[in-house]
């Protein structure tokens, strides 16, 4: 394919100088063979904007730092490639979030407050025996806890989810498919009961009106409409059967 | 000058990969206060991106049955061409089948055995038992005689990472992400923990600890081409060498790894090969069957390396933007083969080249993979020189890996050496009382501020620190490389040591301020370089070939002069590091054949 | 957030979950019951008289039509709590709409909209029904050949049918029984025929005007 002139649209705003305003700013690029924004991104910082502020990692579509809205959609930058772009592409960082300073938004944060308040960690009463042999586990079950863990919590499906936006403490569906690994995990030893405590509500399970953007954006292609049903489904026989309040 | 208020701990832990998560976890549950600083989130650590699996000898496979440690000991021996210390390989093949159900007891979705017959892609039938069904299950991976990588799908970085997090969480160890340590601070005696850069807003933090542990992994991006995350520039090793007291062992030992996709140098793993996989040249000539008539693609990481290599090199490559490459073609397997058994390969393809390698070749090129070198320590993680500073995984220098680390042996050793680590952390922390000189700390703070102050002011100079910064990947990459030899590498050191000087004289092209991510990398860029001279020195002295270091003006290993490590010291002034060497501790088995050199190969 | 804790029960989450799912069913029930027998129009004007002596005569509609109020009611208040009720609530999710060019979002947000119309359309639907109580072939045609007031039918029955299958779709995806893309065609096919059916009955109705005798009092 021909090598185009790209014209980038980038949102730019540091909060930690004083007098920044919000702005879109334009940058001119010439496109290259088999590249993705993280490179049209780097050469942007290194030859014309040394100042331009984005996160990147793996660079390789496993570590989740790089979602950002392009053309308006939640996506991973490292993965995206320009020749699949029209010629004029406009970045904006990712809503809901914090943000940091143009692109970089932090989703690390959210993620772990996320985690602390599912508490979503194996729970047991059990020690550890290092003379012991591991415990045993059927693989098909082990393949369904990989599914729901592959999560690289990018934010994609926050950022896309109308809950999330005008729900700050909603969990999102991140939240509810991280929990779906732990509850069908037979090493964690909560009940139905402690799980409905936790996201048996409004800022869970219920709060989740279907929109499925997620679902439709998770960049790990995540089963999500499948995980948020299979919640909703537990939840209301816990909330059903249970005693919690 | 404002002082920060410092933020004090017991134990400082500089880097949340597995390493670093692991020793903070293992010296929390000793009772001590714990804190963790990363440059990212720790769930975006590089560790995350290792696929492959993680050693352990738990011989519950029908191709592991009878395996021991005792094995794994002599893979890892052999592995490391005997550059290791014997001891140190002992404690780690000991330890490792504990790290693994540890894993598992924390909630790690190891793949598990399922009983019955199958039949291996080479035709080979094998029978899992019954009684194992439902264990952790291992993969084949290069250099052992047993089936030992433990898995989990395409994904067993990600998840064993994920899981350490999850006991971190649990345990309500302090993590502090978007934090870049930038200095260690010493009396020349012991350390006392480090100043950082918040990479939020830009200020300067302090943080005293009684032990400060460097978790930082490897410096893969001080190469063009490498298959590490970019955030892997090796800051915690100069940190360390930056106080002129602490050595780095072995920097000239590096792993390569032959098939990184063109020009994202994202990892094709082995199995692209090891499921019949070819490499072809410019001409589409499979060429490794000329070279190699009985392993053909699939002998061992560094002779398909050295191999495509050499094709390039005599007119074979083929011609691109970013270089010569080769192609893997897999196109023979079959569509449905390459969709559901090497998924993982065929997402890469189609992710960041827009191939569907059902039908169209791949281009690959051997890359910079793992850093064997680091921050020397004894078999404690205790760092030389410094009282109270350790290290830990890729960071390090512990040395079981010698001049050839096995694939899978990585990510055990970060585990395995974080248990250990943390004990010892925590020892020390008993037994030793906190007083520190204000004065000191104060310098500390002072002569990183100072050095903020003139980048930004640019009263150095005007220097462009992305320029020089290319100059340095390029000569790495050119020079000390898979193929190495007198000339090329003292012409390397030469163009190092002139970048080195014209890195001091860095100026910024933006303001610096707030979170500026051209300041941090102008604050890096004078460490990288002596890292770079750390590497091309080493590799110019040692005048043998021995794992990964391959001389072409010295092609043997030599135990009689060379049976020694490296210890590269930087002195106070100058632009050489000082090199020194010591012994390699030698146990259980004397120098002998790896048994898979330039002919006889590996399996997968 | 503390008085909100103490406060807050789970259990009522859900139930009001599962009662705004159950109005929905019984509103979609109720509107597909309706539309078959505004259609028996098309058996014959005959048939389309019958059904109200039906109704009355079981009490269906001295029971059914306050029922009917009631279920709307109760549902307009169930769902609208997840309505953004604050202007600015309002322009975040058109916003972001209009970024995300989302198609299931677009949906939810035509389903806000026509929920509303709904509520404002059918009062008034209601209301005429009722004032002149008894439904004929006479009333109807009369009614349907004013202009303003077919055209309102056709908006009032596009709005509900939409509103019907988005949210049968909605809940379907959110308990998950069905495969997303598999559902959403069925209901479409569904959603189109109801329609289609309505608006045939509405021209017959209207074609009836004067014929029998009663259009043009
Ligand atoms: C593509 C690929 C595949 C691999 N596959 C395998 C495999 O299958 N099996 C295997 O055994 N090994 C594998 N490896 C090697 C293995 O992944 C690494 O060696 C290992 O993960 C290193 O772990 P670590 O904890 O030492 O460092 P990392 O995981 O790199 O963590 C380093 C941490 O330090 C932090 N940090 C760095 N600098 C600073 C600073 N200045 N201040 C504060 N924080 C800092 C970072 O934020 C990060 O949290 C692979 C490597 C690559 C590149
Ligand atoms: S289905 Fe919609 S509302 Fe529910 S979590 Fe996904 S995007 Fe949000
Ligand atoms: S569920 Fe998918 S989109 Fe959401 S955070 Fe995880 S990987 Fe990203
Ligand atoms: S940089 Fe890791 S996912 Fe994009």
């Amino acid at each position: 394919m021909a090598l185009r002139t790209l014209k980038l649209e980038i949102f730019r705003y540091n909060p930690n100088v004083s007098g920044d305003k919000p702005q879109m700013q334009e940058y001119i690029l010439e496109e290259e063979p088999d590249m993705t924004l993280f490179m049209a991104l780097t050469r942007l910082r290194e030859e014309q904007d040394p100042s331009l502020i984005f996160d990147f990692s793996c660079r390789a579509a496993v570590c989740g730092s790089c979602a950002m809205l392009i053309n308006g959609r939640p996506k991973l930058a490292c993965k995206t490639m320009t020749k699949d772009l029209r010629k004029k592409i406009t970045l904006m960082p990712l809503p809901v979030f914090k943000l940091i300073g143009d692109l970089s938004v932090d989703t690390g944060s959210w993620f772990r407050a996320m985690n602390k308040r599912l508490e979503a960690w194996v729970h047991t009463n059990k020690e550890f025996d290092p003379d012991a042999q591991e415990g045993r586990m059927d693989n098909d079950l082990a393949l369904r806890i990989y599914e729901s863990e592959r999560c690289i919590e990018c934010g994609c499906c926050v950022a896309g989810c109308g809950t999330a936006i005008l729900r700050e403490e909603f969990i999102s569906s991140a939240g509810l498919n991280r929990l779906a690994r732990f509850f069908i995990d037979p090493r964690d030893e909560r009940s139905p009961d402690q799980y409905f405590e936790v996201i048996g509500n409004e800022y869970g399970t219920f709060g989740c009106v279907g929109l499925m953007a997620c679902d439709d954006l998770c960049p790990m292609e995540i089963p999500l409409q499948q995980q948020l049903a299979f919640v909703r489904r537990k939840m209301l026989v816990a909330g059903l059967t249970g005693s919690g309040r | 000058m404002s002082v920060p208020n410092p933020y004090i701990t017991d134990v400082l832990v500089i880097g949340a990969g597995l390493a670093g998560e692991r020793t903070a976890i293992e010296a929390a549950s000793c009772g001590c206060d714990v804190t963790i600083l990363s440059i990212v989130p720790p769930r975006r650590s590089h560790s995350t991106g290792a696929q492959g699996g993680m050693q352990a000898s738990l011989g519950n496979t029908a191709m592991g049955r009878g395996d021991n440690t005792d094995i794994h000991f002599t893979d890892t021996v052999k592995g490391s061409d005997w550059g290791c210390d014997q001891d140190v390989a002992r404690l780690f093949a000991n330890l490792a089948p504990v790290a693994v159900r540890q894993l598992s007891y924390w909630g790690c979705p190891w793949n598990r055995v399922v009983a019955g017959r199958k039949t291996l892609p080479d035709g080979r039938e094998i029978e899992e038992l019954v009684e194992y069904e439902g264990l952790i299950m291992a993969r084949d991976f290069g250099g052992t005689a047993k089936w030992r990588t433990c898995y989990t799908a395409d994904g067993t970085g990600h998840t064993v990472q994920y899981t350490m997090d999850t006991v971190v969480l649990k345990m309500g160890i302090t993590v502090h992400d978007r934090v870049e340590t930038l200095s260690l601070i010493h009396d020349g005696e012991k350390c006392y923990g480090a100043i950082c850069r918040c990479l939020r807003t830009g200020k300067l933090m302090v943080y005293l600890a009684k032990v400060t542990v460097i978790a930082t992994g490897g410096y893969g991006r001080l190469y063009g081409a490498s298959t590490n995350a970019i955030i892997n520039e090796g800051t915690g090793m100069f940190i360390a060498l930056n106080t002129g007291i602490v050595p780095l062992g072995n920097m000239e030992a590096v792993q390569f790894h032959p098939t990184a996709i063109v020009p994202s140098w994202v990892l094709i793993t082995e199995g692209a090969r090891g499921d019949g996989g070819y490499l072809l040249d410019k001409d589409l000539h499979r060429f490794m069957p000329d070279y190699e008539p009985a392993k053909k693609e699939l002998a061992s990481r560094d002779v398909v390396s050295r191999r495509m290599m050499h094709h390039m090199r005599i007119g074979k490559g083929v011609d691109s933007k970013y270089g010569l490459h080769l192609w893997l073609d897999i196109r023979h397997l079959g569509r449905k083969h390459i969709y559901t058994n090497l998924r993982e390969i065929a997402k890469v393809c189609q992710d960041f080249n827009g191939i569907d390698p059902a039908k169209e070749l791949i281009p690959v090129r051997p890359t910079q993979h793992y850093s064997m070198g680091g921050v020397r320590t004894n078999i404690d993680g205790a760092a030389y020189g410094l009282n109270g500073l350790y290290a830990a995984g890729e960071a390090s220098c512990w040395d079981m890996h010698g001049f050839n680390r096995l694939g899978g042996n990585s990510l055990a050793e970060t585990t395995v050496m974080g248990m250990v680590v943390g004990r010892k952390a925590a020892e020390y922390v008993a037994g030793t009382t906190f007083i520190y000189k204000e004065s000191m700390v104060r310098d500390h703070i002072k002569r990183q501020q100072e050095r903020i102050n003139n980048l930004i002011a640019g009263r150095n100079g005007k220097e462009n620190i992305y320029k020089l910064k290319k100059i340095m990947e390029d000569a790495l990459l050119e020079k000390v490389f898979i193929f190495r030899n007198g000339k090329d590498l003292q012409e390397a050191v030469n163009t190092l040591r002139e970048v080195y000087q014209r890195s001091l004289k860095a100026g910024l092209m933006s303001d610096g301020q707030g979170a500026n991510p051209e300041l941090g990398a102008a604050l890096r860029l004078p460490g990288m370089l002596r890292l770079a001279l750390c590497i091309a020195y080493g590799a110019l002295q040692r005048t043998e070939s021995r794992g990964s270091h391959s001389r072409e003006d010295y092609p043997k290993r030599d135990d009689a002069n060379w049976l020694k490590r490296t210890l590269a010291y930087w002195p106070e002034e100058g632009d050489l590091p000082v090199l020194k060497y010591e012994p390699v501790k030698i146990t259980e088995l004397p120098p002998g054949e790896r048994g898979y050199g330039e002919t006889a190969a590996v399996k997968k | 957030m503390l008085q909100r804790i103490l406060t807050h029960s789970n259990k009522t989450d859900l139930v009001i979950d599962l009662a705004e799912l159950i109005s929905g069913f019984l509103l979609v029930g109720f509107l597909w019951v309706h539309m078959f027998f505004v259609a028996s129009v098309l058996v014959g004007p005959q048939a389309f008289n019958q059904v109200p002596k039906f109704l009355e005569a079981y009490y269906l509609a001295q029971i059914g039509i306050p029922a009917v109020i009631v279920l709307i009611l109760a549902h307009m208040v169930l769902a609208g709590r997840r309505i953004p009720n604050r202007l600015q609530e309002m322009k975040m999710i058109w916003k972001h709409s209009r970024l995300l060019m989302h198609y299931d979002t677009w949906t939810w947000v035509f389903q806000v909209i026509t929920g509303v119309a709904i509520g404002i359309l059918a009062a008034a639907h209601i209301w005429t029904v009722v004032s002149r109580w008894t439904i004929n072939m006479s009333i109807s045609a009369e009614r349907v050949t004013q202009s303003p007031y077919f055209i309102f039918y056709i908006i009032l029955l596009i709005c509900g049918e939409y509103h019907v299958g988005i949210g049968l779709y909605r809940i379907g995806v959110k308990w998950g029984w069905f495969k997303r893309q598999k559902l959403s065609k069925v209901l479409d096919v569904i959603t189109l025929a109801i329609i289609a059916m309505g608006i045939v009955s509405l021209f017959v109705i209207k074609s009836h005007a004067g014929v029998t005798g009663g259009g043009g009092q």
